[in-house]
């Protein structure tokens, strides 16, 4: 059954363009990641089943694989342990389970921290119109969708409602302070390198991703929110990349295109209807990045412990 | 001579084609393709006639088009009897496919224009599928390092046990030797230009003829054909055909290739030997007619007997460039048609059977342990005279201490007992230090260095890139039943 809503019994701290935010005695949250779909920061109306807790469980793979080295605010997303924490949920676990996570509560850092290896969407824009990505100037005659040389981070502001805007590193030093933004940078630089090595054995070209953060009361740096997934990356497929030209991907970007080929819709809401055809297609996508990065299927994929 | 005759149990046929090469890369060098490109360049030798202003007919063309690879090689063999000439032999096939062209065909043009031409599209062909295949084996090894980037292993140097490195971190020397053959492919692949249009001599002279002595004619015609084929330019200057050293070049390329493979599977026989590795073993896979226990690595074996093949070949083409006179002599041909091929389909076969090694590689992880175990205690000397110097020793005279045990624990070792290295030291006064303390010093985890660091730097700032730019190309898909063993 796809979620478009959830209506826990718990205090709802507030509905995203995805997931749902509830709050759990002991400084901790509870996230349901919907079925719900957002393109060009806009929240459509028809669900792509079955995503949240793809969302979810692929961002549990990548900590407890690859990256538990990393500190993060995932507490658990296994039903027995979520229990333990909110016995309400017994009752019903059909509209929670395997879409939810139980973490930490953190205080939201106000910069996205995205890092980009190619060329693409806002980046590409901002490029062809100024020749930089986040201010900085880049060399002359790079292509759309093409490799950058190095990875680059570019920040953006953060906006639970409208449009992340992508600002400048000076603009995210002074969001940030001057020390916090060279650590997120480099962090974030670094996560963005060992999962885009990952991806690339897999048959997955990670182009681009973004990384939250947040703080918890002691001020200890955690990476929040999802984490590489294709809702907060792009995923291209190997075998159909070729810089400069549109291509098949495992992420909204077909969503993004068959708005974009709308005549007359200004990417303001609410958007035309979406057919059964482009979601279940975007579905597809997410379902085959899955299985490439973790070996199986999502409904096989056994959740993690992280020994909370 | 029929071609049905081929496959008569009294004819040889040659191992690399018969078990070893991939069908995609015996396929540049079978008749069909090498046939149907000379009928590719005696197309865009008219065309490009036809644009430079010479009076080709258009049925000439478009029969020509109709035609490129409905090639008969019975009758094609029946000409080459009569004749003795293979070049002209195919100039009349073509002319009996395309009647239209009969009076134009091969205008102007020497039996090198489609003969070395033809020779470097091929190794354009089979150098860009060799590339992938090194790309694939680069992606089956990538995987293998990240998972195994810290399982503690024993290094070696001279095969004598040295400090510890990780399993990960060994294969991703194999991956860097991989990788800088890729570079050379890349070079080697960009400055791949065409022989062109040059007559007989390389002078154009019969090209001058035809273009009633306009230089500019000439020169764009060479560019017609060139930009027609795909290439971006061609040698500035020939005798007769493009430079020999470009075959060395090629195959010095592919020697690379070879010894990379090689290496790996070199390492992965010693290793199989510690039993700490195990390549892929089917099921009912049989080691020795003699000996049924046996599990021999021979896909490893067999790597380095190709690869031997591919790096003795290099010496063919180098003496061929050497010993060419003045604008050309014959004595190249014979070799060319043996070396170059074999060179490309032994390299393929070997890197064929590296990706599926490569893929299906096995670590014991108790064994590995277990032969990490017994050196240990030798690893930690260094490590256990620093801290017990920190405790106040003299430097000088534990060494020697250290040194007088570990050659004790050593002969014991050589006479099949536990070297009890840690026993010794603990029981020597001078250290004051329990077999625990000890122990704590000889933590794999603690002696493998930066190696788990380095493969994850190694991987997503070297390796990812590559593989994200050759990706999975269709054609070095593994094709079913490719790898017989």
């Amino acid at each position: 059954m796809a979620l478009l809503r959830s209506e826990l019994p718990l205090p709802l701290l507030y509905r995203g363009k995805v997931r749902d935010v509830y709050e759990v005695p002991g400084d901790r949250l509870l996230l349901v990641a919907s079925d719900r779909v957002s393109a060009f920061d806009i929240g459509l109306e028809e669900p792509v089943p079955g995503k949240g807790r793809l969302l979810t469980q692929m961002t549990a793979w990548w900590m407890s694989t690859h990256f538990p080295d990393v500190p993060h605010h995932l507490l658990s997303v296994r039903s027995e342990d979520i229990l333990r924490a909110v016995p309400a949920l017994a009752g019903c676990r059909d509209p929670w389970e395997g879409r939810t996570t139980l973490a930490r509560r953190t205080r939201p850092l106000p910069v996205e921290c995205v890092v980009r290896g190619y060329l693409s969407g806002s980046a590409w824009k901002e490029y062809r119109e100024s020749g930089t990505l986040a201010g900085e100037p880049l060399p002359i005659g790079l292509r759309e969708n093409g490799a950058l040389a190095l990875p680059i981070f570019s920040p953006a502001t953060k906006a639970r409602e409208g449009k992340d805007e992508n600002i400048t590193l000076d603009h995210a030093r002074r969001l940030l302070g001057r020390e916090r933004a060279h650590r997120l940078q480099k962090l974030s630089l670094d996560i963005y390198a060992r999962a885009r090595a990952v991806a690339a054995v897999a048959g997955i070209i990670l182009a681009d991703t973004k990384f939250e953060f947040g703080t918890t009361e002691d001020g200890t740096l955690l990476l929040i929110d999802e984490v590489l997934t294709p809702d907060s990356s792009r995923f291209w497929p190997q075998e159909s990349y070729s810089a400069g030209s549109a291509r098949l991907s495992f992420d909204k970007q077909l969503l993004r295109d068959y708005l974009d080929g709308i005549v007359g819709w200004n990417r303001c809401s609410p958007p035309p209807p979406l057919p059964a055809s482009v979601t279940s297609a975007t579905s597809r996508g997410y379902r085959e990045a899955f299985r490439r990065l973790t070996g199986s299927a999502v409904e096989d994929f056994k959740p993690p412990d992280f020994g909370t | 001579m029929g071609i049905e005759n081929d496959r008569s149990p009294d004819r040889y046929g040659h191992p690399l084609s018969a078990r070893y090469t991939s069908r995609a890369m015996e396929r540049i060098f079978a008749p069909a393709f090498r046939f149907g490109t000379w009928r590719r360049l005696w197309l865009a030798l008219a065309e490009s006639q036809r644009e430079v202003g010479l009076p080709i007919p258009e049925a000439a063309i478009r029969d020509m088009r109709n035609h490129l690879d409905d090639i008969d090689l019975e009758k094609a063999a029946r000409y080459e009897e009569r004749f003795r000439h293979d070049v002209m032999a195919h100039v009349h096939l073509f002319a009996d496919a395309a009647p239209a062209a009969r009076s134009i065909l091969h205008l102007g043009a020497t039996s090198a224009f489609v003969g070395d031409n033809t020779d470097l599209i091929q190794h354009r062909e089979a150098l860009t599928l060799v590339r992938s295949r090194v790309v694939s084996v680069i992606r089956a090894l990538a995987r293998f390092a990240a998972e195994q980037r810290n399982r503690a292993t024993l290094a070696y140097t001279h095969f004598q046990p040295a400090q510890p490195t990780t399993v990960g971190k060994r294969a991703t020397l194999w991956i860097q030797d991989l990788l800088l053959d890729v570079e050379e492919i890349e070079h080697r692949l960009r400055s791949l230009k065409l022989r062109g249009v040059r007559g007989t001599t390389g002078t154009q002279a019969s090209f001058l003829q035809l273009l009633d002595g306009d230089h500019r004619k000439v020169e764009q015609l060479e560019r017609a054909v060139c930009h027609r084929l795909g290439f971006e330019a061609t040698y500035p200057v020939t005798g007769q055909t493009y430079p020999r050293k470009v075959d060395h070049a090629f195959l010095s390329c592919l020697a690379g290739v070879a010894a990379s493979t090689s290496k790996m599977a070199h390492d992965i026989r010693l290793l199989a030997h510690l039993r700490e590795l195990e390549e892929p073993f089917e099921a009912e896979q049989i080691g020795s007619s003699a000996m049924p226990y046996k599990r021999n690595p021979m896909r490893s074996e067999r790597i380095c007997a190709l690869a031997r093949h591919v790096i003795a070949l290099v010496l063919d083409p180098a003496h061929t460039a050497a010993t060419q006179w003045m604008e050309r002599t014959l004595d190249d041909s014979a070799n060319k048609r043996l070396a170059v091929p074999d060179a490309y389909m032994a390299t393929d076969a070997a890197l064929v059977l590296a990706e599926n090694v490569a893929a299906g590689l096995r670590v014991n992880p108790s064994v590995v342990a277990a032969n990490l175990t017994v050196h240990l205690p030798f690893m930690a000397m260094e490590s256990v005279l620093m801290e017990a110097v920190a405790a106040g020793g003299n430097r000088q005279e534990l060494h020697e201490r250290i040194r007088r045990h570990a050659l004790a624990a050593a002969r014991g070792m050589t006479k099949g007992e536990d070297g009890a290295l840690f026993a010794r030291i603990a029981g020597d006064g001078a250290f004051g230090m329990t077999e625990e303390q000890l122990e704590e010093q000889a933590r794999p985890e603690a002696l493998v260095g930066r190696a788990p660091e380095q493969v994850d730097d190694f991987l997503a700032q070297h390796v990812a890139p590559v593989i994200e730019r050759y990706g999975a190309r269709e054609d070095a898909r593994p094709e079913p039943g490719q790898v017989r063993v």
